[in-house]
């Protein structure tokens, strides 16, 4: 039950808030304009194609969209687009909730429940508004004793770090942040970071539970790890290059490598599990167990932040996979070679290859996480020596399985330069 | 490609800022918007499913499964540096394969029996 405060008017909550939009506008106009165009005096705007980049140009494209076409065309090409909108955070963000609500959905519906239903008229499709302004008003607690720097910085280590693993991950032809010639081995680097900010985190939280889990998150990657990395080996082989948009390429010029490696395709799958702490592997956060494990004594946006970052890593690990073992971007042709829209001629931003290679990477990315969430409806939880018994004496040999299979691919002639069958 | 320089890595950076700047502000808003009562001292103890905490929140632990972290330190290395070969396989000649499947053979053997000593108890 909501409970309001004794004298609460709703007129006058909403006067209030009228008011404060009013004053706003009033300082802006007064104080905001004027400043922004005394430091546009001074700055020297970019020119875009043939037009100065001024505010003015903003208000015109209000009545002609038209005009703000190339603008946007420069500003696709720059690196901040990159970073913060499509292959980066905002994409990831995106994707990170959809899967919050798809999960909780598929779980209910797994588990012949409803799931989250009131928020919103359809299905509580507002469901993750409703949980993101309940966590951002909700207050944090500090316990006593916490190392207080360590606790506030690593929600946001956990979140900046996993943004920096999409930095490598190739959405599109072309449309990726940091194309380096190690992309695969820049993303292990990376993700060896997580169980540091989780043993860190546990550490500076001063308490039990945070502290086994942290641990276990520890033990976790060292049973993992190593299988997580020789699944990968095998298709470094087949391709022959680190960078993940050549892996791509190498297998738009023969075939998916998940039909020559299903076995690293599995044991890939399992140790991606493990990495992101996902059931049957959620022994860092064994809520039955350690009342929550690492995350016990998080509160507020700081829980909040740790889910996003964890979403968001997800959502690297299924693109990962992807792009290692199901093509990346490659799907037959769905969009047509021009558009035509009414009102605003498009076509100069418009880019079949990228628009039908996003289609079909963000379709395939989708159906791995929801694989990546299913064994969370299905499966127990597994015991700790059971988990490093597995990575050490199963998942590891089954990797390099399939790493003579990828050997005798290259040197029986079927794949590789020249191979029979490269296209 | 003729290698690339440590200005290749910017962009990750810059995704690592942006991850900052997204973060930072939530913190900050949630900071000014949520409420802050320190009336309870016992708000603040850690989380004991509401009883008095005992015992300390970082204590000597004892390092459950060592000789798997010892093992990892090798193998991981190992793992690495087999990227290296199968990069490179396109390129070197097919004798170069013996060497390291010789390699493979000696880690097989050092990883079978430092985990046949892994799994006796007693000695850990």
């Amino acid at each position: 039950m909501a409970s309001y405060p004794q004298n609460f008017r709703f007129g006058e909550f909403v006067g209030s808030l009228i008011w404060l939009i009013f004053w706003v506008l009033i300082i802006v106009a007064l104080v905001g304009l004027p400043l922004i165009f005394i430091v546009l005096f001074y700055v020297p705007l970019p020119p875009v194609g043939d037009q100065v980049l001024t505010p003015y140009l903003f208000l015109t494209s209000i009545l002609y969209p038209q005009s703000a076409i190339p603008v946007i065309k420069t500003l696709m090409g720059t690196d901040l687009f990159r970073v913060a909108m499509f292959p980066g955070f905002t994409y990831a963000a995106l994707i990170a909730a959809v899967t919050i609500f798809i999960e909780r959905k598929f779980l209910a519906k797994m588990q012949l429940r409803v799931g989250p239903l009131y928020a919103g008229k359809i299905e509580g499709i507002l469901q993750l508004i409703a949980d993101g302004l309940k966590l951002i008003s909700k207050e944090i607690i500090v316990p006593s004793g916490a190392d207080k720097l360590m606790f506030w910085a690593a929600p946001i280590a956990f979140v900046s770090t996993a943004a920096a693993v999409v930095a490598l991950i190739p959405a599109a032809p072309g449309y990726v942040v940091a194309d380096v010639d190690v992309g695969l081995l820049a993303v292990f680097a990376i993700l060896g970071f997580f169980p540091l900010i989780a043993l860190l985190f546990s550490w500076a939280s001063n308490s039990k539970y945070p502290f086994i889990g942290g641990l276990r998150a520890l033990h976790q990657m060292i049973a993992f790890e190593i299988p997580f990395i020789l699944s990968a080996l095998s298709v470094v082989i087949l391709s022959g290059t680190l960078n993940l948009t050549g892996i791509v390429d190498s297998q738009l010029q023969s075939y998916w490598f998940i039909f020559f490696l299903p076995i690293s395709a599995f044991v890939f799958y399992i140790s991606s599990l493990a990495e992101l702490e996902r059931i049957p592997f959620d022994l860092p956060e064994a809520e039955s167990e350690i009342v929550a494990g690492w995350l016990t004594e998080t509160s507020g946006m700081i829980y909040g932040l740790l889910q996003l970052g964890s979403y968001v890593k997800t959502y690297a690990l299924a693109a990962l996979f992807v792009i290692l073992f199901l093509g990346g971007w490659a799907g037959p042709m769905v969009f047509p070679a021009e558009i035509h829209t009414p009102i605003v001629n498009i076509s100069p931003i418009y880019d079949q290859e990228a628009a039908n290679g996003s289609l079909w990477f963000t379709l395939k990315t989708f159906g791995v996480i929801m694989l990546m969430l299913l064994p969370r409806g299905i499966s127990p939880r597994i015991r700790m020596d059971i988990l490093l018994h597995t990575g050490w004496y199963k998942l590891i040999v089954l990797a390099f399985i399939n790493i003579f299979v990828a050997l005798a691919l290259i040197y029986g002639g079927i794949l590789g330069p020249g191979g029979l069958l490269v296209r | 490609m003729a290698g690339e320089t440590a200005a290749d890595f910017a962009p990750i950076l810059y995704m690592l800022g942006f991850g900052l700047l997204a973060s930072v502000p939530a913190l900050i808003l949630s900071r000014l918007v949520s409420p802050r009562r320190r009336y309870n001292p016992v708000k603040f103890l850690p989380m004991e499913c509401g009883q008095m905490p005992t015992g300390e929140g970082r204590s000597h632990f004892m390092m459950q499964y060592y000789a798997y972290i010892l093992m990892f330190v090798v193998f991981d290395v190992m793992s690495i540096f087999l990227y290296a070969w199968g990069t490179a396989l396109f390129n070197i000649p097919r004798a170069a394969t013996l060497p390291i499947i010789g390699f493979l053979g000696i880690m097989f053997a050092a990883m079978g029996y430092a985990l046949y000593l892994a799994g006796r108890k007693g000695i850990w």
